[in-house]
């Protein structure tokens, strides 16, 4: 008798939930799909409703959010997708690149419009046509470059360890081997395919005798940075963040991208769809090209480093 | 409530598209009884495939085939590890599926994604001609329950012929296989190929419907396929009449369900995964009560 | 017609417990013979069945059946044409599946097991009259799961099942001692009907020293890898247990057991 109430209920759960998602909804749901938690992402997150706002709209009023978070699952992400189109949202966000194409790819039936952030390269991951636009967080690698020769100006070669299967790192090295004789550098990369082969691709990089580190966006080696940090310090090795988190946690300095910023720009191309000014066909989708310079003044003399005037006056302390 | 309808639409789809992953992971864990980790490696292996082909225009159908081809392959690399090198059957599965971490980046780098423009066995023109009316969710629904009944129907006849006998034999009782004058290694091979055809089927078909391949989309298969097989075999345990094929597709059915309805209930998205657990529990236990129902009548 | 000539046996070689069984031994088997091996434990009766059947290797002799050698035949190989019934009624038939299908299984045996039908409805009369024929009631279990079974009726099957097909040997491993009594009777008696009715050559190895004089036309007691008794024909017809005890007891006194 007990085990049949249960199985009742949990039916009878089942069905509010699904018919909870059901049910007019006048008020336009934007769907949320973030690929993961992570720093950059959530900062993203948060700069996206504030465009949001700052575009003149209001939460509740103009539009309700329902953000999902898919645990770094690419088969969770396509379900979130998926519910977001069964739910007739007015506008899927896609945060980083799986969200993103199970967004797109959930969408087509009914052409709902997808908007996508912190994707390194829309192109390759054939997000640049179609219903769909956003804004793309390519690392200032110049910038990075520039700023590691102004620092060092003896330095020769640059360490960067990155995840053979993550794309925006992929791409990001070739840009960084491209462009890194412009400035005098040599690049010494090595790929690893999970977060516990970082350390020991530090170890390697500080035998070879790097002259500093550079970090991509790479889930994997922000994930420990810590540990990094612990190594290359004991072996006195600068390390350069990507973004202002990792220059937080003990980076020297870096020319990083301010995802709040890139969020913002997103909710203001969002905002442009809602109030119908705009398709997202026809929108292209926008490079954040701005940067700050982020510096962790701490770190920096504890390596016997000082950052040139024209810099420092434009950067923004981050140490604790 | 069309929105009701559409995300039950849609959770079935991807149950029956990941049932082409259970059925295989049925065939090695629940029959040959062998704990086959290969699937991590060809689940992508069947993506990476699909994916390359269907950029350089290959037709969608035979990028299905060639898939099915490359994922038997990797069957047998693991096959051939196990009997022939004499590494234990968990380890002969990881190897395989280490190795082909490598080869999948090597094939499609570490993303690959498809143009909408593209087209896949969901928009292709034979499909067109026969379902061309749908809506694309409802298309996608109702091929992907062709393959899926294909295929079990496939599984289902050859477990009923000699061959399918012996492999049910081998998982049972290897012992009776050699007294039978057979080599049960070369039977254990057919089984592991078998099941990883059908593996990497459906990385192919989630492919074709994603239309994206990325090089750790197989983390963590082996479990779903372990947990889907558990669940459907357990829940249809005292239902004689319910094949072991189709419990497992349905196994499939209710593991994406479970995590829909996590969805849906609009609780913090961090705790998506621990309210899965929390269902599969429910099952379970569901599925185990039954069981001990039945005993106590005895 | 099965020889052994010559066989060397060392298990563990080159290590601490390195142990000779078997120095150069001679065994022949005629066609229809129904040999009964005898021994203490470690005297080398199992080692011998499996040296027949190919499960250990040797270290040096041949193993000729027919006149053909065939020492390096693989294991699944020589069952082509060797029935084998084991100790444990477990391991003869597979307990996930019907014994309608353990018999479709062993009823293939010799044959390829390709894509036909698993299970062949035509045969399914003769599995019946073969199954009545033990009086055990199990001509009515065909859809039943071996599992459920008991120990009694799954030997029962397993004797059927290695009997199925035509073979050159019969060999049966201790097949009654982990059955009660009164089961190991009935099997037993069945043994020797089979193979009477069937005119196979069966090796037997047993404990009971009771089957051994009462049934077969050849006895053997083996020591420390070595025949000390050897009895065929009409000597074994007059031979008792109590004579063939009064040797076990001998050899067990002289190693001190």
């Amino acid at each position: 008798m007990m085990k049949k109430i249960i199985a009742v209920a949990v039916i009878l759960a089942i069905f509010a939930t699904f018919a909870a998602g059901c049910g007019s909804k006048k008020v336009p749901v934007i769907g949320i799909s973030q690929y993961g938690e992570h720093a950059s992402l959530d900062n993203c997150r948060e700069g996206f409703l504030q465009g949001l706002k700052e575009a003149g709209l209001e939460e509740g009023k103009d539009f309700v959010i329902d953000y999902q978070n898919a645990g770094f699952d690419d088969s969770i992400a396509t379900q979130i997708a998926q519910t977001f189109s069964a739910n007739n949202v007015a506008l899927m966000v896609g945060i980083a690149t799986p969200a993103a194409i199970a967004c797109f790819a959930a969408a087509e039936d009914k052409d709902i419009p997808v908007v996508f952030s912190a994707i390194t390269d829309p192109v390759m991951a054939k997000l640049d046509k179609g219903n769909i636009t956003g804004t793309s967080d390519k690392l200032p690698v110049d910038a990075q470059l520039d700023l590691i020769r102004k620092i060092q100006p003896e330095a020769k070669t640059i360490g960067i360890i990155y995840t053979t299967s993550e794309p925006n790192s992929v791409s990001a090295i070739a840009e960084y081997e491209e462009k890194a004789p412009l400035y005098g550098f040599t690049i010494e990369s090595i790929g690893v395919t999970q977060q516990s082969e970082v350390t020991l691709a530090v170890d390697t990089l500080i035998s070879r005798g790097v002259d500093c580190l550079s970090n991509l966006t790479d889930n994997n080696v922000v994930g420990v940075l810590p540990s990094v940090l612990e190594k290359t310090n004991a072996a006195g090795i600068p390390v350069y963040g990507s973004e202002v988190e990792q220059v937080k946690i003990g980076c020297v300095a870096s020319a990083g991208i301010d995802y709040i910023a890139l969020g913002i720009q997103t909710g203001k191309m969002a905002a442009k769809i809602l109030k119908g000014e705009a398709t997202a066909e026809n929108m292209p989708y926008e490079t954040i090209t701005e940067f700050n310079y982020y510096i962790n003044s701490a770190a920096l003399a504890e390596m016997g480093l000082e950052v040139p005037a024209e810099i420092a006056e434009k950067a923004i302390e981050s140490g604790q | 409530m069309g929105s009701f309808f559409d995300l039950v639409v849609g959770t079935v789809t991807q149950g029956l598209i990941y049932a082409l992953l259970s059925l295989g992971v049925y065939i090695t864990y629940r029959i040959l009884d062998f704990p086959d980790l290969t699937v991590d490696g060809s689940f992508p292996l069947g993506a990476a495939v699909a994916a390359v082909l269907l950029t350089r225009g290959v037709s969608p159908y035979l990028t299905l085939i060639v898939a099915m081809a490359v994922g038997a392959l990797a069957g047998l690399v693991t096959g051939v590890i196990h009997v022939k090198l004499g590494v234990r059957d968990l380890l002969a599965g990881i190897i395989t599926m280490t190795g082909l971490f490598s080869i999948n980046l090597q094939i499609a780098g570490s993303n690959l994604a498809v143009d909408r423009a593209t087209d896949t066995i969901f928009t292709a023109a034979p499909t067109m001609a026969l379902f061309g009316a749908m809506p694309l969710i409802y298309r996608k629904l109702v091929v992907s329950l062709i393959l899926a009944v294909v295929f079990k129907l496939i599984l289902d006849a050859y477990f009923s012929t000699q061959s399918g006998l012996l492999l049910r034999a081998v998982g049972d009782n290897s012992t009776l296989v050699t007294t039978l004058a057979k080599d049960k290694g070369s039977v254990k091979i057919l089984g592991l190929v078998i099941s990883n055809t059908l593996v990497a089927l459906s990385g192919a078909v989630v492919c074709h419907e994603q239309r994206a391949f990325n090089s750790t989309m197989g983390t963590g298969q082996v479990v779903f396929g372990l947990a889907t097989v558990i669940i459907g075999t357990t829940l249809f345990k005292n239902l004689g009449f319910v094949k072991g094929t189709t419990a497992v597709i349905i196994g499939s059915i209710l593991y994406k369900a479970c995590i829909q309805v996590a969805i849906s209930l609009g609780l913090p998205a961090n705790l998506l995964k621990l309210i899965t657990a929390v269902l599969f529990l429910i099952i379970l236990v569901l599925g185990n009560r039954r069981k001990s129902g039945v005993n106590a009548n005895a | 017609m099965l020889e052994l000539r010559d066989i060397v046996k060392i298990y563990n070689p080159g290590t601490i417990t390195e142990m000779c069984l078997f120095q150069g031994f001679n065994l022949t088997v005629a066609d229809g013979d129904f040999l009964s091996i005898v021994g203490s434990n470690g005297s080398g009766k199992t080692s011998l069945l499996n040296i027949i059947c190919g499960s250990i290797p040797v270290e040096g002799g041949q193993v000729l059946i027919n006149g053909e050698d065939i020492t390096k035949m693989k294991e699944y190989r020589r069952y082509g044409r060797i029935g084998r019934v084991y100790q444990n009624p477990a391991m003869g038939s597979c307990p996930n599946l019907t014994l309608l299908e353990n018999l479709s299984l062993a009823d293939n045996k010799g044959r390829p097991f390709g894509l036909k039908k698993g299970i062949n409805k035509a045969r399914r009369e003769y599995y019946r009259e073969q199954l009545a024929a033990l009086g055990l009631g199990l001509e009515d279990k065909l859809e039943v799961k071996m599992g459920a079974l008991s120990g009694g009726q799954r030997q029962a099957a397993a004797l059927i099942m290695a009997t199925l097909t035509p073979i050159d040997f019969l060999i049966l491993d201790e097949h009654t001692a982990a059955l009660d009594p009164k089961t190991a009777e009935t099997i037993m008696e069945l043994t020797d009907k089979v193979i009477r009715e069937k005119k196979l050559t069966a090796i037997m190895v047993t404990h009971n020293l009771r089957y051994a004089v009462e049934y077969g036309n050849r006895l053997i007691m083996m020591d420390k890898g070595q025949i000390v008794l050897e009895k065929a024909g009409a000597e074994k017809e007059a031979t008792t247990v109590a004579d063939v005890l009064h040797i076990f007891n001998e050899i067990s006194i002289e190693c001190g057991n």
